[in-house]
């Protein structure tokens, strides 16, 4: 069974169509490669799996369970929403971090907010709060930032912020990781130490759908790649047959622009 | 010079006395309108536009009138058209009358403080943490909080520390507060009269008081400044 | 002050008109309403009352309290008579133990026990002495108030009690040359917006420097904004002269005669049971007893 099956996704701002009939679906450990100009839909696409935003139509499954279906009209509790996204990471193009915590404090604020829902949350605080503590601290260590968990965001660079920014996610071992563009706002230098990370998840068979400008790392990471225009998937299949031979007109226009660059 | 020592002390205890009562008006004041200030600026900030609307026309009615006329009005309005002076002719009453017309009058300036220090923010880290699972009161107490604290810190003490002296106006409907105090001795006070530097006394007591404030917030600014 | 009261009523018209059009706006949802009402406290809940009561009402209401009850009645169910003062030596000041005494003082309190009600003294602020009546959060002004039209047209007043002039005050080394009313052509001359030295200058013909307070006039001679002020005489001996705060200035003519009576709300039954009190208390001497304790005997009018 796939762990991920999204259907015929639609959505519109307003009068402008964003997504047109998005339909793809995901193996436990895949990598998923979402590439395409910007416009296309591909955040759009990410926010919706995370419920930053509601599609107009479709639906989501994940594991066979349907977490989404637009045609379902009864209104989700806030409750219910936060325990669906929850099967979803998301790393953001611009990290996210929360200014006032340290690195480690971003990598475990949400767990220990989670754990306080547990009944026996009071009895076991202390022992929660060391869990916690610990795994942010091996999650950290993992991401090459063992001497910088107890700095501030504003004392790290972009690549350690968007470091931290995926420990983050991590913390709450969701099934799908997604990246939007995770090193779109980093100096080029510094693009190295977080493609590098995501390549260790991915050998670690972690299921992840990244939307990327990195056409390199797509194809050597990726178990699919599909190409988005104008709301639709245009083109989706194995990395080095869509990436070096593709079908459509609109993806050699798009890749060209790539091999110049 | 005798006399100016021998009126001393009895013009130190009566503005000491003015300026408890200041002290009090500021207080409760900021106990008050803190608090309701934020209630206000959430209202502004509804989604529900009734509401939104509502909030905005009151924080302009107050924003466009004088404090002074509020007072006036708070003190006066429901003897003089209700005929029933809730308030009552002592001094408690007119330093209720004084609170609520001071706490309505401050929220409003604090609600909009708020609502520049909430809208910004960010949406950024709001979004992480609702991807992270996070309940909106738990984003807004762990996270948006502390950053609109950071940023309304530099405006609310301008507006705290003009607080301070606006209590002065608290005089129109004879609150007996320093200013009063210093006054009553160019009137004629305790055997004192026509003594003007208690008046200007007064002064001393405002920058002490402004002053301490003024370490007050810098402190606070210091502790937030370990993040950006 | 009829000025001030018609502005007073006409801002209290334009409240009541935004109480109106928001409760307007808000009832087409409830939940607006509710926050509202929680969020605005006593100033929209008494407008929104406000609003609620014919424009007619507001203006007789405010325009005397004669339709209701007696005053009296009022004041013995409420058990107080509320007096609007000031600090003013000798008629009502505070004793070192911080009671109020003073002429006016202790017969506010001798005509409280008469009516069997318990005194309370509230200091107001002059310029609002009408408002504090008419709001009812005092009962009378009894506070060496001159008797001028303004106040007898906006209060109903006692027979006088007091005799009083206005003085003019310059500074001790030029007081020689002001001692008629033709040399004052060429002063600058301070007085109490509103007051009775303001009324006797302006009849003069003589221009004015008004401000808001008599103790404000003194001052402005004092810091050379003004050559001269005009004020009561019972507040000149007092404020003025060897051992104030004033020892250079001094006063010279006096511009008019003048009268202290009791302010009560137009309609007032008080009025009568005053002049009564007045009557028998000098007859019996009491009065001319206080009167001495306070060295004002020799004003004191006949009752």
């Amino acid at each position: 069974m796939s762990i991920l099956e999204v259907e015929h996704i639609q959505k519109s701002f307003g009068h402008t169509q964003v997504l047109r009939d998005i339909s793809f679906s995901l193996e436990q450990g895949q990598v998923l490669s979402v590439i395409g100009s910007s416009g296309s839909g591909k955040t759009t696409l990410l926010r919706c799996l995370n419920f930053l935003e509601t599609p107009d139509g479709g639906t989501i499954c994940v594991r066979g369970e349907t977490i989404f279906d637009a045609s379902d009209s009864a209104r989700l509790t806030d409750t219910e929403i936060r325990r669906r996204r929850l099967h979803f990471g998301l790393v953001f193009q611009s990290f996210n971090l929360f200014p006032q915590y340290t690195a480690l404090g971003n990598v475990i604020l949400a767990k220990e907010l989670l754990a306080k829902e547990e009944p026996d949350y009071r009895a076991r605080k202390a022992q929660i709060h060391r869990e916690a503590e610990e795994q942010g601290r091996e999650l950290l260590t993992q991401m090459g930032l063992a001497d910088r968990m107890d700095n501030y965001p504003h004392q790290l660079s972009g690549g350690q912020c968007q470091r931290v920014a995926i420990a983050r996610a991590l913390a709450l071992q969701p099934d799908i990781l997604c990246f939007d563009e995770p090193t779109s706002a980093l100096d080029p230098e510094l693009t190295g130490e977080v493609l590098r990370v995501i390549r260790e998840l991915a050998d670690h068979n972690t299921t992840m759908i990244i939307v990327t400008h990195e056409m390199a790392f797509a194809r050597d990471v990726a178990s699919q790649v599909i190409f988005m225009d104008d709301g639709r998937i245009l083109e989706a299949g194995d990395p080095r047959q869509v990436l070096e031979h593709p079908r459509e007109e609109r993806t050699r226009q798009f890749l060209s622009r790539f091999s110049q660059g | 010079m005798d006399l100016f020592f021998e009126q001393f002390p009895i013009v130190i205890q009566a503005l000491n006395t003015g300026f408890l009562q200041t002290l009090k008006l500021f207080f409760v004041t900021l106990i008050g309108a803190l608090p309701l200030g934020l209630l206000i600026s959430f209202g502004s900030m509804s989604r529900f536009r009734p509401l939104s609307t509502l909030s905005r026309v009151f924080v302009w009615v107050i924003r466009g009138t004088p404090l002074m006329i509020q007072l006036l009005i708070v003190y006066y309005f429901p003897g003089l058209v209700l005929g029933n002076a809730i308030w009552g002719g002592g001094e408690t009453g007119r330093f209720l009358a004084a609170s609520t017309a001071f706490i309505i009058n401050y929220a409003c300036y604090f609600s909009e403080i708020y609502r520049g220090g909430i809208q910004g923010i960010p949406i950024g880290p709001t979004e992480a943490g609702l991807v992270l699972g996070m309940t909106r009161s738990q984003i807004f107490f762990k996270i948006t909080l502390l950053q609109m604290i950071k940023r309304i810190v530099p405006p609310m003490s301008n507006e705290i520390i003009s607080l301070v002296k606006d209590t002065s106006l608290a005089r129109i409907i004879a609150l007996q507060e320093i200013i009063w105090a210093g006054q009553s001795f160019m009137k004629g006070s305790q055997g004192i009269s026509g003594a003007i530097w208690p008046l200007f006394f007064t002064a001393v007591y405002y920058l002490a008081a402004n002053g301490l404030l003024t370490l007050l917030f810098g402190w606070i600014e210091r502790k937030l400044d370990y993040f950006r | 002050m009829k000025k001030n009261i018609a502005l007073m009523l006409a801002l209290l018209m334009m409240a009541s008109l935004t109480a109106c059009s928001s409760s307007s706006d808000s009832t087409s949802d409830t939940t607006a309403a509710e926050t509202v009402a929680e969020t605005d406290s006593e100033t929209t809940a008494a407008e929104t009352e406000a609003a609620e009561i014919e424009v007619s009402e507001e203006t007789t209401a405010a325009e005397s309290a004669a339709a209701e009850d007696s005053d009296l009645v009022y004041i013995q169910e409420k058990g107080t008579l509320v007096v609007g003062i000031t600090d003013f030596e000798p008629m009502d000041y505070k004793d070192a133990d911080g009671n109020w005494i003073g002429f006016d003082a202790d017969m506010a309190t001798a005509f409280a026990e008469s009516l069997g009600v318990e005194v309370e003294f509230v200091e107001i602020d002059w310029d609002n002495k009408i408002l504090e009546l008419d709001g009812k959060t005092i009962d009378c002004v009894w506070n060496g108030m001159t008797l001028t039209s303004e106040v007898t047209s906006s209060m109903d007043c006692s027979n006088a009690y007091c005799n009083n002039a206005q003085v003019l005050i310059v500074s001790s080394d030029v007081a020689d040359q002001y001692q008629d009313t033709d040399s004052l052509a060429d002063l600058t001359i301070a007085v109490e917006a509103g007051s009775a030295g303001e009324e006797v200058v302006t009849e003069l013909g003589i221009a004015t420097t008004a401000v808001s307070s008599q103790a404000d006039a003194l001052m402005e001679i004092a810091a050379g904004t003004s050559d001269a002020a005009v004020i009561d005489a019972l507040m000149a001996a007092a404020m003025v002269g060897e051992g104030t705060g004033y020892e250079d200035l001094t006063y010279t003519i006096s511009l008019n005669s003048e009268e202290y009576g009791v302010g009560f709300r137009i309609g007032s039954d008080l009025v009568e049971l005053l002049n009564e009190f007045f009557a028998t208390s000098y007859a019996d001497g009491s009065m001319l007893e206080i009167a001495e304790t306070y060295g004002v005997q020799a004003a004191l009018i006949e009752q």
